[in-house]
């Protein structure tokens, strides 16, 4: 699923959604599609284990729990539901992601990565809303991190600004650290998303 | 391959989504229980070959049995052909990621003309040598089918067996009898042998041909007792052929994305052009209930919110007003649109309108192929002026404001009041719209005309005919573009380099093997696509093998001379063409199949339109 788009995503949910008897809601203008919406959107190449979708039913009285069964009998084995509910949260309230990411590298970068994290600045560039390249530092964006080793090699995981207020890309800081070192296989996924009190988003 | 280093290079090329596989409605079988691996390779992209419904019909046909797994494969964009070729990475099957030179057979589909340096790009990306003579072991057997089987002898030398034909049966004999010849510990040539016997099976390397001295074709001989010509397969009863209940639903956006119905096969037309309107003779219909129950599982099961109904003539289905009320009874329930491709102008009632704007209003397409009255006849495209203003007037009233217009230019016979005549008919259409009382107030009305380059194809009674050269088309395109004077008509035109190619390869020889081979070595690859395309590499490998261009396209044949395809028979026969290209000279038309049987041949069969009550 890491080579599937935020859009692509959509449009894929939209079928898998429209397998179901679920009673959706379609928006009313003059073209209707079916209402769906990501909580924050996913880059390409990475993977999750916490997202968050919107959706509509158009009967009040309908019973959520037969939700999930229902999804996760069309969806693959690699994308299932874990939860339905009321949504709590909204969208704006979006503050911080965690991060995992495991680089199959014997161990070889934790200590590289733990010098590389612990130093005073770290700049890179990145793209402004309007397209303009601007130079930032990226240490005091970092919430929290920890580096550990796993059976594959290490292991670092990340809190991150996100949503439309400030968001990092975990990207950001890997491009930065890559400039010195090898890059050995790694897989970054999402495990997290948090409003700013630092609750799971719902 | 690995999966992790695949990943970790796909992530470095544009759209993943094209190589990674694992789509929803993919095949995943385990290997060590299946008899035959086949790779089903398309020779463009991803996007263009997912949108192909006789993919999808004969992949889910062969998934269906227990001992085959097919998988698909695409041509990789330059970019990823790259990264292949650097990691030395063999072309792979996007279900199991197996390298495809293991499989038993790898099959091609010649859909046309300008995607046949893919084919060699990804037998050589696989591992295996281009040439069948160069294919000593037992597999992997290198097939292919498709409409360019018709004539496919540029690709003689590169594919061990063609099927002729729609495949879902002769694909399946082949296929076993390949497993009993390898259970009997038989020689891939005795296997070549035995399936040259069956029906729509062309071997080529079994027909030797000889060329005169004026580079003309001398003879086609048989070797070891084969059938001297070979006949397309047909299958005789659509209502009991095998339609697939599920599609690979992709991820990234294809071309078109969406489920699609077949509801015939054929065209009753015979417009003279037009290859498809001959080689899939005779017409056959689905019924309107096994139309309608086809595509109702289809959308509950992909999730689909458009379904299209594919035939060549949408509008000459007898049962099209019975089947939208079927078919609109449930789709509007599930929000599901319908779209009607390949509409004909002069059964297009109100009615069928106003059906298809109850879903979804988008722009209509129209295709009158010619300016004029007169080169109408010639090409036999039945069709008056009146019929096409009429039908725009029913448009216009029922709120359509863009009309697009296909036209082909470089028609036999064609002169520059022909041509003219195209940006007349676009202003008379324009002029229409402000006529009308009843059009939507305050918008202007947009015409485009989009002008394609005619290639004459083999199996059409434009066999025979010179196909004009670049110059003359560059000039003919300026004539219309000077004769267009409104703001409201769009002109837009096909890229005229890559006609005259398309038109080497359609009614090519066994000869332009070396040329292909040359050009492949050149680079020449993803011919159909414009930023890949290279004229002069294509003309360095035409020089290198000391063959002309002009020989197959500018030449005027005679009905005496045996073309390269003259030991296949499609049904239509050659007596046939000739007198449709007779009566093409003279302007007069040819009614339709149902209107009159012209004996075109295709009654052979012993089915369809020719076997209809009249």
């Amino acid at each position: 699923m890491r080579f599937v788009s935020h859009l692509d995503m959509t449009r894929f949910m939209t079928r898998m959604i429209r397998r179901t008897d679920i009673p959706v809601w379609y928006t009313e203008g003059f073209h209707p599609h079916l209402y769906l919406t990501f909580a924050l959107p996913l880059s390409l190449g990475f993977e999750s284990t916490y997202e968050v979708m919107d959706l509509r039913v158009t009967d009040d009285d309908y019973d959520m729990q037969q939700i999930q069964p229902k999804l996760n009998a069309v969806f693959p084995p690699y994308v299932q539901v874990f939860a339905v509910a009321e949504p709590v949260m909204k969208t704006g309230k979006i503050a911080y992601a965690d991060f995992s990411i495991v680089f199959e590298d014997g161990g070889a970068l934790t200590e590289p990565l733990k010098q590389f994290l612990s130093s005073p600045q770290i700049l890179c560039q990145k793209m402004t809303k309007k397209g303009i390249p601007k130079e930032i530092d990226l240490v005091p964006k970092i919430f929290s991190y920890d580096i550990s080793s796993s059976e594959k090699g290490t292991l670092l995981t990340l809190t991150l600004p996100a949503g439309g207020q400030d968001n990092v890309n975990p990207t950001l800081l890997l491009d930065v650290f890559f400039q010195e070192q090898k890059k050995p296989f790694y897989a970054v996924t999402r495990t997290a998303i948090y409003d700013d009190q630092h609750q799971l988003f719902r | 391959m690995d999966d992790k280093r695949l990943e970790e290079l796909l992530l470095t090329v544009q759209k993943p989504g094209r190589y990674s596989g694992g789509e929803c409605g993919s095949i995943v079988k385990d290997k060590e229980k299946v008899d035959v691996r086949f790779a089903f390779c398309f020779p463009d992209v991803y996007e263009v070959g997912m949108s192909h419904l006789g993919m999808k019909i004969l992949y889910s046909q062969f998934n269906e049995r227990d001992d085959i797994w097919c998988e698909r494969v695409f041509a990789p964009w330059t970019d990823f052909e790259e990264v292949l070729r650097r990691e030395k990475i063999p072309l792979f099957g996007l279900e199991s990621r197996d390298a495809i030179r293991d499989f038993d057979f790898i099959g091609f589909t010649l859909q046309y003309e300008l995607s046949y340096t893919n084919v060699l790009n990804m037998l050589d990306l696989a591992g295996v040598p281009l040439r069948s003579a160069d294919r000593t072991d037992w597999t992997p057997i290198v097939v292919a089918g498709g409409p360019c089987t018709c004539n496919a002898e540029p690709l003689a030398d590169f594919i061990d067996l063609f099927f002729l034909g729609e495949g879902e049966e002769s694909d399946l004999e082949v296929i076993d009898l390949y497993k009993t010849y390898r259970k009997q510990g038989k020689s891939k040539q005795e296997f070549l042998r035995a399936a040259a016997e069956i029906e729509g099976v062309y071997v080529p390397s079994l027909y030797e041909v000889s060329y005169q001295e004026d580079e003309k074709i001398a003879a086609i001989i048989p070797l070891d007792g084969v059938k001297p010509t070979v006949r397309k397969r047909i299958v005789r009863d659509l209502d009991q052929s095998y339609y697939p209940k599920q599609f690979v639903v992709p991820y990234i956006e294809i071309v078109h994305d969406r489920a699609v119905q077949e509801i015939f096969r054929g065209c009753i037309r015979g417009c003279r052009f037009c290859q498809a309107g001959f080689i899939y003779r005779p017409v056959r219909e689905k019924s309107v209930d096994v139309v309608n129950c086809q595509a109702k599982t289809l959308c509950e099961r992909t999730g689909y919110d458009e379904i299209s109904l594919s035939s060549l003539s949408t509008s000459d289905y007898r049962g099209i007003e019975p089947l939208l009320d079927k078919m609109l009874d449930w789709s509007q329930k599930t929000g599901v649109s319908l779209s009607l491709p390949s509409l004909r102008i002069d059964n297009f009632s109100e009615e069928l309108l106003e059906k298809i704007s109850t879903v979804r209003k988008s722009g209509l397409t129209f295709a009158p192929e010619a300016g004029t009255q007169r080169l109408r006849d010639v090409i036999n495209k039945n069709l008056t002026e009146e019929e096409i203003l009429r039908t725009c007037r029913t448009a216009f009233a029922g709120g359509y404001t863009a009309v697009k217009l296909y036209f082909m230019m470089g028609l036999p016979t064609e002169t520059d009041d022909d041509i003219r005549g195209i940006a007349d008919l676009a202003q008379r259409i324009v002029d229409e719209y402000y006529h009308l009382e009843n059009r939507v107030k305050g918008k202007a009305v947009a015409v485009s005309i989009s002008v394609a380059n005619f290639v004459p194809k083999p199996f059409t009674p434009f066999e025979f005919e010179p196909q004009i050269t670049r110059e003359e088309m560059l000039r003919r395109q300026q004539v219309l573009r000077d004769s267009i004077h409104s703001k409201k008509i769009q002109f837009s035109w096909h890229e005229s380099k890559t006609s005259q190619l398309e038109g080497v390869f359609a009614r090519g020889d066994r000869r332009l093997g070396a040329v292909l081979e040359k050009a492949f070595q050149n680079g020449c690859r993803l011919d159909g696509w414009d930023e890949c395309f290279s004229l002069e590499k294509w003309q360095d490998a035409f020089a290198a093998c000391n063959l002309s261009p002009d020989f197959y396209t500018t030449r005027q044949r005679s009905y005496e001379e045996i073309s390269p395809w003259s030991h296949l028979d499609y049904g239509v026969t050659k007596k046939f063409l000739i007198s449709e290209n007779r009566l093409a000279h003279a302007g007069v038309p040819t009614p339709n199949c149902r209107e009159k049987c012209a004996g075109c041949g295709a009654a052979s069969f012993g089915e369809g339109v020719c076997f209809e009550k009249r």
